[in-house]
């Protein structure tokens, strides 16, 4: 479950405070899949960030899977994503540097476990990419790129999955493909699933809908 | 059984090593480059002088082919063998004694027909030599001393080229004639290729048939003794029994010890040169470190919002450059070899043929910790840098990592950073001390070069913006965010520095040394020219040269007491002065002042006044310096036997760029009048070649004992030390500017991504190739010229300041020198800089934009 009370985030920009989330408080249970949607600038983003534990609140409190995250260190928070959380973002953020089946490896050899490679190798033909495993991230469509992100995203089997407007960057066909990729690994593992998004017609696939505007909660529907 | 999770965390940080070595190792190529010439020059430095002083002071017993020797420069008189016999068979462990004696004398063919003629080393030896060592002749075989019987001689295979002569010929020297029987490889008692004379080696009992040295104070007789157990109070015992006499002892362990310190000295001193091409490459692996640190800032947040902890980013990151440190450093170590191989084969001649051209490996070890040290210590601030970067930066780029706050952990690190570099640059110089002014000067010279880049770019922004739009973008160029200006000067800068400031210093050393255009300077110097020979000589040299030769009187003279006190040569300190204090003087004495000659202190005598009680003598002001002799001290000189004291009348200071001679002490008229004295004549026409040979035959077939120093001969013995020693740090000097070139080439490719873009924009707005093109000239030509300005002002004032103040020779500006080094700085770092960007000019703006 996810729990978030009374959570604000103000950062200056310039001279000013900027409120971005204003007093939020949302329980997610477990297994849901939720779109959170907005205008851009609502807040979302950094709701999922917080969520995450990629930021940390100026006020309220978060509880991930019965943890309270708010208070904890960088590294508790990171080892906390490393086995909880799995993440998807819209420019798909993977390692240079690294190649695609060694971008799935990564979370695994984090967490230490021992027969990562087998199972690295399972989840890309789980998003039909065996054959490009040994290719760069440069080397790869933008489509394929997000293909191996979600692959990286439930390599540690996380409870938790968020994306971050996954499709944004994709063209519709694209878009669609990974849509269906998430939402099938949501039903198999029954994993949270919290999907930031623009496209209404992706938002009303989901289970319950948000709607965020200015940083508040404006509107939060079940769609079941 | 499981793996521990700390062994899973050190297997996940080697896997993303290894992955990210493999994809960025392009990138960090600079990274490895910088490390590699810095090891390399410390590594080829350190091995070269250890090597060298193996060779050299590795057996110091077969340098000074004995135990011990007693040397003086007269014959021993009966009162000093006596004294010397009864303190070694007192000891009873001497089980050799042999005897020596040397005189640096003219050589010429027989053959008359033939005019060559050159300095040797003629040395006599009897049947025990070398008492200690071995002797082998050019042809592999042993030294045996029937070649020498019957007026025979062994000389160096260079005499033969010098004079033109073959084996089985004769050679004349003095009054003698002696038959060339073989030629040697090596001579035992001297192991360097330095010399000013080849040797000839005869039969001690010809050496005073043939008359040579019946006139002469020259020669230097030494008794040599092989003792079969330690010599070390023998030879103090035999050191208290000569007290008071001019003679001196040598002690083969304490000449090895002195060996040795000399060349550890040195060798700290050139580790340190190398060390500040090391740091030059610290600067190189900081700014590679830093830049890939920023490129690398998605990976780290990737890798955090993956769940990877802060410490094992940084951990990744670090092993990565102790790697690359460490390949770095062997890659330095295999350059350092290259580099003594190539010595090796370059100026194997003037070096000890003994030498080895191995780098010795614990100076391999040695480099290579140095080279990861530096690696780390340079890259620790930029890789604290990582502990900043926060995850959310994958959601929102603000750079959010900025924090007013005092980051206790980077000034910690940044503390260790500097405290380590002072550690290593102590272990270095073999001195805490020395380690800090090290590195306090390069700090200092490191601000004062940035200091005046920022000036200079200052300048070029407030008046370069007057120019045509390429002129005026290249300037804006120099402080574009993120622009690697200060840190491409400074490398640049120090490199121009260097190599300049060594020319520089080469020109002014040469002029002064370039006796043979020095108009009031002897071309040549005729030395123990006896009383009843001055009038032939003189009529002889006035007839073949038209000129009025200068005639001076000399004595030959050694200090025998300081103010009633013998010198202690039990003294370490003492004993390390003893060429300069303990050798023989020619002395001279007359009633005027030389023009070339002030007094500094004291009054120069009158020769009218009434004889003083004691002698009078003048010293010369450096010398007095030394020895701490002030007016009014009394010195007891030996000449010829007989004791003379003689008070300190005044110091001299001799100007020695207008000198025909220079003499540590005259004497007032009156006291040396009637000893036994000799005649220096001085010539200061200059003649070819051809006629100075034939001029040196004729002096020589009517006065053989005459000494003959040629001061061509010398001034190309200087200008050749000179020059070795110029290009001796002309090579450090290289490696400066070859890490300066490498630091300039990796800032060039770090700031190459906003290039790209900026060329994209203006390629948009219409600029054409051309004009980009012009734009890169400018700028890097920009660049360079102020690297270049910079490091000629800094070469001028080092080589001002070292030629006035170190050598104390007259400084000139050298504007051409200067002008064409600041003319090949500037386009040394255009073509490097435009080289390494020309690919920008090509690249299409469409797919540049939208990636960016």
């Amino acid at each position: 479950m996810i729990d978030l009370s009374n959570v604000s985030k103000v950062v200056r920009s310039g001279s000013e405070d900027l409120r971005i989330l204003d007093d939020v408080s949302v329980t997610i249970p477990d297994g849901q899949f939720v779109a959170v949607t907005g205008a851009s600038g609502s807040g979302k983003s950094t709701l999922l960030g917080l969520i995450a534990g990629l930021d940390a609140p100026t006020s309220g409190c978060i509880v991930v899977d019965g943890e309270e995250i708010t208070e904890m260190s960088e590294d508790d928070l990171a080892e906390t994503r490393s086995r909880k959380i799995g993440f998807v973002f819209q420019s798909f953020h993977l390692i240079p540097s690294l190649t695609a089946f060694e971008n799935v490896l990564i979370p695994m050899e984090i967490l230490g476990l021992e027969d990562a490679r087998d199972r690295a190798a399972k989840l890309l033909a789980d998003v039909e990419l065996t054959n490009r495993g040994h290719h760069y991230p440069s080397e790869l469509s933008g489509g394929e790129q997000q293909r191996i992100a979600i692959a990286r995203a439930f390599a540690n089997e996380p409870k938790i999955l968020l994306a971050d407007e996954p499709t944004g960057n994709l063209d519709s066909r694209n878009g669609g493909h990974i849509f269906e990729l998430m939402t099938d690994l949501h039903r198999e593992h029954s994993i949270t699933l919290l999907l930031v998004t623009h496209d209404a017609s992706l938002a009303a696939k989901a289970e319950r809908r948000i709607r965020l505007k200015d940083g508040r909660v404006v509107a939060d529907e079940s769609l079941a | 059984m499981n793996p521990s999770p700390e062994r899973l965390a050190m297997k996940f940080v080697i896997n993303l090593t290894i992955r990210e070595i493999r994809s960025s190792w392009k990138r960090l190529l600079f990274f490895f480059l910088c490390i590699a010439i810095g090891v390399g020059s410390v590594v080829a430095l350190r091995g070269l002088t250890r090597n060298l002083s193996v060779a050299v002071g590795g057996d110091v017993r077969e340098l000074l082919t004995a135990d011990f020797t007693v040397t003086s420069t007269n014959a021993f008189s009966p009162d000093d063998l006596t004294r010397i016999d009864s303190v070694v068979e007192g000891a009873g462990i001497v089980d050799g004694r042999g005897e020596t004696i040397e005189l640096a004398i003219a050589a010429r063919p027989a053959d008359r027909s033939k005019e060559s003629i050159a300095l040797a080393g003629l040395k006599g030896i009897d049947d025990t030599f070398p008492l200690v060592g071995e002797f082998r002749l050019s042809d592999g075989s042993a030294f045996s001393y029937t070649l020498l019987e019957n007026e025979g001689a062994v000389v160096s295979p260079e005499l033969l080229d010098d004079l033109g002569v073959r084996l089985g010929d004769e050679i004349l020297v003095g009054e003698a004639k002696f038959r060339i029987r073989a030629t040697f490889a090596e001579e035992p008692g001297r192991a360097s290729g330095f010399s000013v004379a080849s040797r000839v080696f005869v039969a001690y009992d010809a050496f005073d048939k043939a008359g040579i040295t019946s006139n002469t104070g020259r020669v230097r007789k030494r008794i040599l003794f092989r003792t079969d157990s330690n010599p070390t109070q023998l030879v103090s015992d035999l050191r208290e029994a000569l007290k008071g006499t001019t003679l001196t002892v040598q002690y083969y362990k304490e000449t090895q010890q002195d060996l040795g310190e000399q060349f550890a000295r040195t060798e700290d001193y050139l580790s340190l040169t190398g060390l500040l091409i090391l740091v030059l490459g610290g600067v190189g692996v900081w700014n590679v470190a830093r830049a890939f640190i920023n490129q690398k800032r998605k990976s780290v947040a990737v890798l955090k919002c993956l769940g990877a902890a802060g410490t094992r980013v940084i951990s990744v990151y670090l092993l990565q450059i102790l790697m690359l440190g460490l390949i770095g450093s062997l890659f330095g170590v295999v350059l350092a070899q290259f580099t003594v191989w190539f010595i090796g084969l370059r100026f194997a001649e003037s070096l000890p043929r003994t030498m080895s051209y191995v780098v010795p490996i614990p100076t391999a070890m040695q480099g290579i910790a140095l080279g990861v040290l530096v690696s780390m210590l340079f890259s620790a601030l930029p890789l604290l840098h990582i502990r900043t970067i926060k995850p959310r930066l994958l959601l929102h780029d603000d750079s959010g990592e900025k924090t007013g706050r005092i980051d206790k952990t980077k000034w910690l690190i940044g503390f260790f950073s500097l405290s380590g570099l002072v550690a290593l640059a102590a272990w270095q110089a073999g001195s805490i001390r020395v380690g800090t002014i090290f590195l306090g000067g390069l700090a200092v010279t490191s601000a004062v070069l940035l200091a005046a880049s920022a000036l200079l770019v200052f300048l070029l922004r407030k008046f370069g913006g007057y120019g045509s739009f390429f002129l005026r973008q290249a300037v804006n160029s120099l402080h574009r965010p993120g622009n690697q200006t200060r840190v491409i000067l400074l490398a640049v800068g120090l490199g121009a520095f260097v190599i300049l400031g060594v020319q520089s210093l080469q020109t002014n050393l040469l002029r002064v040394f370039d006796l043979s255009n020095n108009e009031n300077f002897p071309s040549i110097f005729f030395g123990d020219i006896q009383k009843s020979q001055i009038e032939g000589f003189v009529d002889l040299l006035k007839s073949r040269t038209g000129e009025e030769p200068e005639k001076i009187p000399t004595v030959r003279a050694r200090i025998v007491l300081l103010n009633g006190e013998p010198f202690d040569f039990q003294d370490r300190e003492v004993r390390q002065r003893q060429g300069q204090i303990g050798r023989e003087f020619a002395v001279t004495y007359r009633g005027e002042l030389d023009e070339n000659e002030s007094i500094v202190s004291g009054e120069w005598w009158d020769e009218a006044a009434e004889d003083p009680e004691l002698p009078q003598v003048s010293v010369n002001e450096s010398f007095a310096r030394r020895l701490d002799i002030r007016v009014g001290d009394d010195i007891t000189f030996e000449i010829s036997g007989r004791k003379i004291m003689a008070e300190v009348a005044n110091l001299r200071k001799i100007d020695f760029s207008n000198s025909r001679t220079a003499f540590v002490f005259v004497f007032r008229p009156g006291a040396l009048d009637n000893a036994p004295q000799s005649y220096i004549v001085t010539m200061l026409k200059k003649m070819p070649e051809r006629d100075r040979a034939r001029l040196k035959n004729a002096v020589l077939d009517r006065f053989p004992n005459v000494q003959i120093f040629d001061v061509l001969d010398i001034a190309k013995l200087i200008r050749d030390l000179v020059n070795n020693f110029v290009l001796a740090i002309s090579f450090v000097g290289s490696f400066v500017m070859l890490s300066g070139v490498l630091i300039l080439i990796g800032s060039v490719a770090l700031t190459k991504s906003q290039r790209v873009y900026e060329n994209a924009i203006l390629k948009t707005l219409g600029a054409k190739r051309k004009t980009l093109t012009l734009i890169l000239l400018a700028e890097y030509g920009l660049l360079g010229l102020v690297a270049g300005v910079i490091g000629a002002g800094f070469a001028t004032a080092l080589s001002f300041a070292v030629s006035i103040y170190v050598f104390d020779i007259e400084w000139e500006f050298d504007p051409v020198l200067m002008v064409t080094g600041i003319a090949a700085t500037a386009l040394v770092v255009m073509a490097v800089g435009t080289a390494v960007s020309f690919d920008v000019l090509f690249r299409k703006p469409l797919g540049t934009l939208r990636s960016h």
